[in-house]
């Protein structure tokens, strides 16, 4: 049984279109008029118990709106949303309690309160029981380093201590379900591995599912095992993280730093089976499919043009593949 | 359920007490209120040797009363709500395990919990610079507590229908004056009820508002006979109702709609 399924799920928002002039100011009074947008356009997925999806994809892609009505904020215009055998839409409250969410900046947390105090409310709200809420906060307090924070006041603490107070809250009272939009987004590099490793160990441990929207690519790189991508209200790719680099990133990224160089090279020549991304006077980068050709073929080629003193290469990241499939995608 | 709500209360009222400033400087704001209502009807009561019935003693009760114990009637947690509405903040908490009106009412009590130790302290403070008046008896006491606690819920669902308004109008400042004025002059908080004229009273034991502030003072000094107190309670009760109903309706419509149409 799937955890969260979603069916053909559409939706569509109404704006007021704005009308100019003084007098389309009062017949927009009387009569607005109504443009119907779509931000969801009909998608498919499930989600098992346990998976770490990622849920990606540019701003405005319906992601906020997809997360908005799996927790059931947002009716669906139609199609069909359910998470753990519930409608969260009809019941949300008790869908509620198998959840856990953290949006962006928006804080749950007390702000004139030690955050310990916000920890034991949520452990009331949720009636978590004594001995479970004392394991939770140990292991979470471990992971997230939260030893010296829990006493302190939400509003003294750097926004990256806050963050993770947040993380742990939404944690803290065993939800089958974590929706994460943008936890990481504002932190420095020690706080996004932490958090990274604290969902990484608390989804092995109690197979709790999370969805996880970022703009950072290193979290899903680091965290999630499938990938489900969003452009324009439509999923265009849905599957596993592995696949989605071998399907779409099969190729290889090479900076040379050269000398000498006796001309343009990107201007002037066309070289079979390469592409050049980026050149100026001792830089070149390049790119090229592993199965076309290999790099002593490649150092070859370009070696007719100049002196190569160093080469560094890289596998596709999900950062390069994604931009090219944002590319493709506004082309057409 | 109830003990959820009082866990919120306690978060609440301790989010207020962080700062002793606040408690000061609110407990001094209300001291100064008393002594300007009590020097006007002094210059009255001089001038004229009367005030609707009223002698001195009686009015100084009736207004460091009604300053201790306003909060029952006045509050802003309709701003709150609108102010959580318009921010978004609103998402999180509907993502609670208790609904959204729970979670209110608990921050609800324990706001008006900080704001009447507010006013018991003013009471202690002002009972040292003037005679206050008494209970007449024990009975009296607890009916007048009785009332005010009726006038909770009350208020609660007032609060809430106004604050509700934030889903459509981004301003709901000059909402929150209306009432707050309505509230003011039905009440008698501005002046005892029975000051005014005819028509205003009637109008006044129509509406639910004299219940909060009017009536229990009254009660408080003996001004009341004990079988129409039940009377009082049961208008109350009445009202509580009908202004639930009201409330519980406007917002899950209001909810709904924000649900459907998006925020």
């Amino acid at each position: 049984m799937a955890m969260i399924k979603v069916e053909n799920l559409v939706k569509t928002y109404q704006v007021i279109q704005k009308e100019s002039g003084l007098f389309g100011y009062f017949k927009n009074l009387v009569k607005p008029k109504y443009k119907e947008f779509d931000a969801v356009k009909g998608i498919n997925f499930s989600i098992e118990e346990g998976e770490l999806v990622g849920y990606i994809g540019e701003n405005g892609a319906g992601k906020s709106t997809t997360i908005k009505m799996l927790t059931g904020l947002l009716t669906p215009t139609s199609g069909e949303v359910i998470v753990n055998n519930l409608k969260p839409y009809k019941s949300r409250i008790e869908n509620n309690k198998n959840i856990g969410a953290v949006f962006g900046q928006k804080t749950q947390l007390w702000w004139d309160l030690p955050v310990i105090e916000s920890f034991r409310l949520i452990k009331k709200m949720y009636k978590i029981p004594e001995g479970e809420y004392r394991k939770n906060l140990k292991k979470f307090t471990e992971i997230l380093e939260l030893d010296e924070l829990l006493e302190k006041q939400v509003k003294n603490l750097s926004l990256g201590q806050k963050m993770r107070c947040e993380i742990a809250a939404a944690f803290l009272h065993n939800p089958k379900i974590v929706y994460l939009d943008e936890p990481t987004i504002g932190l420095d590099v020690f706080v996004k591995e932490n958090i990274r490793k604290f969902i990484k160990e608390i989804n092995k441990e109690k197979n709790v599912t999370v969805i996880l929207t970022t703009h950072d690519l290193k979290d899903i790189e680091d965290v999630c095992d499938r990938i489900i991508l969003l452009d324009k209200g439509q999923i265009i790719y849905d599957g596993s993280k592995q696949k989605f680099k071998d399907t779409y990133g099969k190729y290889v990224i090479a900076e040379f730093t050269v000398k000498d160089k006796n001309l343009n090279i990107n201007d002037n020549i066309r070289i079979d089976e390469i592409e050049i991304l980026e050149e100026t006077e001792n830089q070149l980068k390049l790119k090229f499919k592993h199965e076309e050709t290999t790099i002593v073929k490649v150092m070859e080629q370009i070696s007719n043009y100049c002196k190569i003193e160093d080469i560094h290469m890289k596998e596709a990241e999900l950062e390069d593949i994604l931009k090219e499939i944002y590319k493709g995608a506004h082309k057409c | 359920m109830l003990k959820t709500m009082l866990a919120l209360a306690k978060m609440q009222f301790n989010q207020y007490n962080i700062y002793k400033s606040n408690f000061y400087l609110w407990t001094l704001n209300r001291i100064i209120e008393v002594i300007v209502y009590i020097f006007v009807w002094q210059a009255i009561y001089n001038q004229t040797g009367d005030a609707g019935g009223f002698t001195i003693n009686q009015l100084v009760t009736y207004y460091i009363l009604t300053v201790s114990i306003r909060p029952i009637a006045l509050f802003s947690i309709n701003s709150d709500i609108a102010y959580s509405i318009r921010n978004g903040k609103i998402n999180k908490e509907l993502l609670n395990p208790i609904s959204y009106f729970q979670y209110c009412f608990g921050v609800n009590l324990g706001e008006m919990a900080f704001a009447l130790v507010i006013g018991i302290a003013t009471f202690v403070i002002c009972s040292v610079f003037w005679t206050i008046i008494l209970p007449a008896n024990l009975t009296s006491f607890i009916l007048f507590l009785i009332v005010i606690m009726l006038g909770i819920p009350l208020t609660f669902f007032i609060e809430v229908i106004v604050g509700t308004v934030g889903f459509y109008s981004s301003s709901i400042w000059g909402m929150e004056i209306l009432k707050d004025a309505i509230i003011s002059i039905f009440s008698g908080i501005i002046a005892p009820i029975a000051l005014f004229p005819m028509w205003f009273q009637k109008i006044a034991n129509i509406l639910p508002f004299k219940d909060l502030i009017y009536t229990p003072i009254n009660i408080w000094l003996g001004q009341v006979p004990t079988n129409e107190i039940i009377f009082v309670i049961l208008k109350q009760l009445i009202w509580t109702i009908i202004l639930y109903v009201i409330a519980k309706i406007f917002f899950n419509y209001s909810i709904k709609k924000i649900t459907i149409n998006g925020g």
